[in-house]
């Protein structure tokens, strides 16, 4: 059977196993590598005393999220559904502040930092010797700046500000803004390398600049998957805006996180039912849009 | 403007809902802005700026580098002393929390998706996007009501596991369990089994019914299919998700040790709490490190799977 194949030119596997099972190999080695590097004691695994009550309080929670506070709160406190709604509004303030800023820096280093703004392919005349100096330079260091903002997660750009400015308001904001930022650029310029050339092509052979190849020929193609993708950003920066509240702002994750130590399951359901109706909203959104536009 | 462009111009494609909800955005940021939850004004503060320039000036500087002159030796050295303390551990223990915690996780996967998938987890599997079959007779209808609240339970349950975020999952872990590596790896896991499972499900959807269906047709049994057919079908594309999902863990085992589970964030919490912040931005730049190689680590494994056949 094999030499009947090989005789008709079919090239013969050089490994028994393909890809697939080399890569599943790799991961169940991983997996033994990293249970010899942990050592987690399997002792750990078994509730600690009093653990199962707080689980099953917890979920036993999920079904009734408190309308009220679960224990006396000074004069003056808001109700409780005015707080989440508050909390909520916050969560969506910072969320949006953020994507305002990764996306302008997303849409200028997404530029920066494609192939398609430096190549000569769309270019009717030669460039410059000063721009085909340039451009590789620019490139790099703009890939390298996007890796290095990515690199380091929301939370602990937040950390760093804490450190460095102390707790504000709008040292949150950049501490989402700068990674979305390198996340958005690196996806914005995989779009735009990636959109179809068509009608750069016959704008440049109608003698178009690089500048209008660029603006009405490429980034119309790209522009629709750079929206939907955007809108997803956006569902991840409310997640974001509400889990550096465990950081002491004043977004859901603060109250959920003060509710949790008071033990007061009930109210953190309320909080991550005020979550969950906020992404779900913008979910539903994004999707109604994304029927519109990206077909 | 020649008059047929004029024409052309008028008759393009144009949607009431994207025109209003670029308006609607732009209003969201302008409001965000101005809100006055955002103290901008605050961070430009005498005090906020003296602490910055304190903070830039000594915070940051490597301990023994401070007010001395500038050696790489230096640095190097404390950098090593550094790293062969606790930051290689920190970094071997995230990267080990973020393996488990996926393998983990597709191995939820691979249970649950079976049950999620609507065209095998169906009386006639396969027949899903074809005209399906009426039933026929009450006792079909009453087997396809079975698979449709057995499909339609399991993706609940996925969405139940992906909807609370990995942080409440390992709170809640850590207040049952105690410390120890546990709560980080099962938290990651039972997230990402959720969305892993979606994902594969919807792998086996989208696969190419015909074939699978003449193996129903030759009499091959829904398990027959589900092990030698389905599954080496959808393994590629299943994958390439696992290492995409891999990549995230990465992140989020770095930044759940911020919780008290052992990890680089558990480092970079001890750091921030004694105002080590030398020490802290060395760790932070470690994770960094550590996100980057995994990045890389799950391209190439990605790359290489894409030329599967």
């Amino acid at each position: 059977m094999a030499s009947d194949r090989s005789r008709r030119g079919v090239p013969r596997r050089p490994l028994a196993i393909g890809r697939r099972g080399f890569a599943v190999l790799a991961i169940g080695l991983a997996a033994v590598a990293a249970l010899a590097v942990l050592a987690p004691p399997l002792r750990a695994l078994l509730p600690q005393r009093g653990g199962l009550a707080i689980v099953r309080a917890f979920f036993a929670a999920m079904f009734h999220p408190a309308l009220r506070y679960e224990s006396a709160v000074p004069q003056g406190t808001p109700p409780l559904l005015l707080e989440a709604m508050a909390a909520a509004r916050r969560t969506l303030v910072f969320a949006s502040a953020a994507m305002s800023l990764a996306l302008a820096g997303g849409f200028v280093l997404g530029f920066l930092g494609s192939s398609a703004w430096w190549s000569d392919e769309l270019a009717a005349v030669p460039r410059g010797r000063l721009r085909r100096a340039l451009g590789p330079a620019v490139w790099t260091a703009t890939r390298f700046l996007i890796v290095g903002m990515r690199s380091v997660h929301e939370l602990l750009w937040a950390v760093i500000f804490l450190a460095a400015f102390g707790l504000n308001t709008a040292s949150a904001v950049a501490a989402i803004a700068i990674p979305y930022a390198g996340t958005l650029a690196k996806v914005f310029s995989e779009m735009i390398d990636e959109a179809p050339r068509d009608a750069a092509a016959a704008l440049r052979t109608a003698g178009a600049g690089p500048a209008q190849v660029f603006c009405f020929g490429l980034l119309p193609r790209a522009l629709p998957d750079m929206c939907a993708y955007a809108f997803y950003r956006f569902e991840c920066a409310i997640r974001s805006s509400a889990v550096l509240g465990f950081f002491g702002f004043p977004t859901l994750g603060y109250s959920i996180s003060t509710a949790f130590e008071n033990l007061h399951y009930a109210e953190v359901w309320t909080y991550l039912d005020a979550l969950a109706l906020l992404i779900v909203g913008v979910e539903v959104w994004s999707s109604a849009l994304r029927r519109r536009f990206v077909a | 403007m020649t008059p047929p462009m004029a024409e052309l111009h008028r008759a393009r494609p144009r949607s009431r809902l994207v025109r209003w909800s670029l308006v609607a955005l732009l209003a969201l940021a302008v409001w965000s802005w101005t809100s006055g939850d955002i103290e901008v004004g605050d961070l430009l503060q005498a005090r906020r700026l003296e602490n910055l320039r304190s903070f830039l000036r000594d915070d940051v500087q490597p301990f023994p580098l401070r007010g001395r002159p500038f050696s790489f030796a230096e640095l190097l050295a404390w950098a090593g002393r550094l790293l062969a303390d606790r930051g290689a551990r920190g970094a071997l223990q995230t990267l080990s929390i973020s393996v488990l915690a996926i393998c983990l996780a597709a191995a939820g996967a691979l249970v649950l998706a079976p049950f999620a998938s609507r065209n095998l987890a169906a009386r006639r599997p396969f027949a899903f996007g074809a005209a399906p079959e009426p039933a026929r007779g009450a006792a079909e209808r009453l087997r396809d009501r079975g698979w449709t609240v057995l499909t339609a339970s399991t993706r609940a349950f996925l969405v139940f596991l992906r909807a609370i975020p990995e942080y409440i999952w390992a709170f809640l872990l850590l207040a049952m369990l105690g410390p120890s590596a546990w709560p980080a790896v099962l938290a990651l896991a039972i997230h990402n089994s959720g969305i892993l499972g979606k994902l594969a499900a919807e792998t086996v959807e989208n696969l190419e019914p015909a074939p699978l269906r003449s193996l129903w047709w030759l009499g091959g049994r829904r398990t027959q299919i589900a092990v030698f057919a389905v599954a080496p079908l959808a393994m590629t594309r299943f994958l390439l998700y696992f290492f995409y999902r891999w990549e995230t863990c990465v992140r989020e085992a770095t930044v759940l040790g911020l919780l008290g589970v052992v990890s680089l964030g558990y480092w970079i919490q001890d750091a921030r709490a004694r105002h080590f912040y030398d020490e802290m931005l060395f760790f932070v730049v470690l994770g960094a490190a550590i996100v980057l190689a995994g990045d890389l680590v799950s391209a190439a494994a990605r790359a290489f799977l894409r030329r599967a056949t």
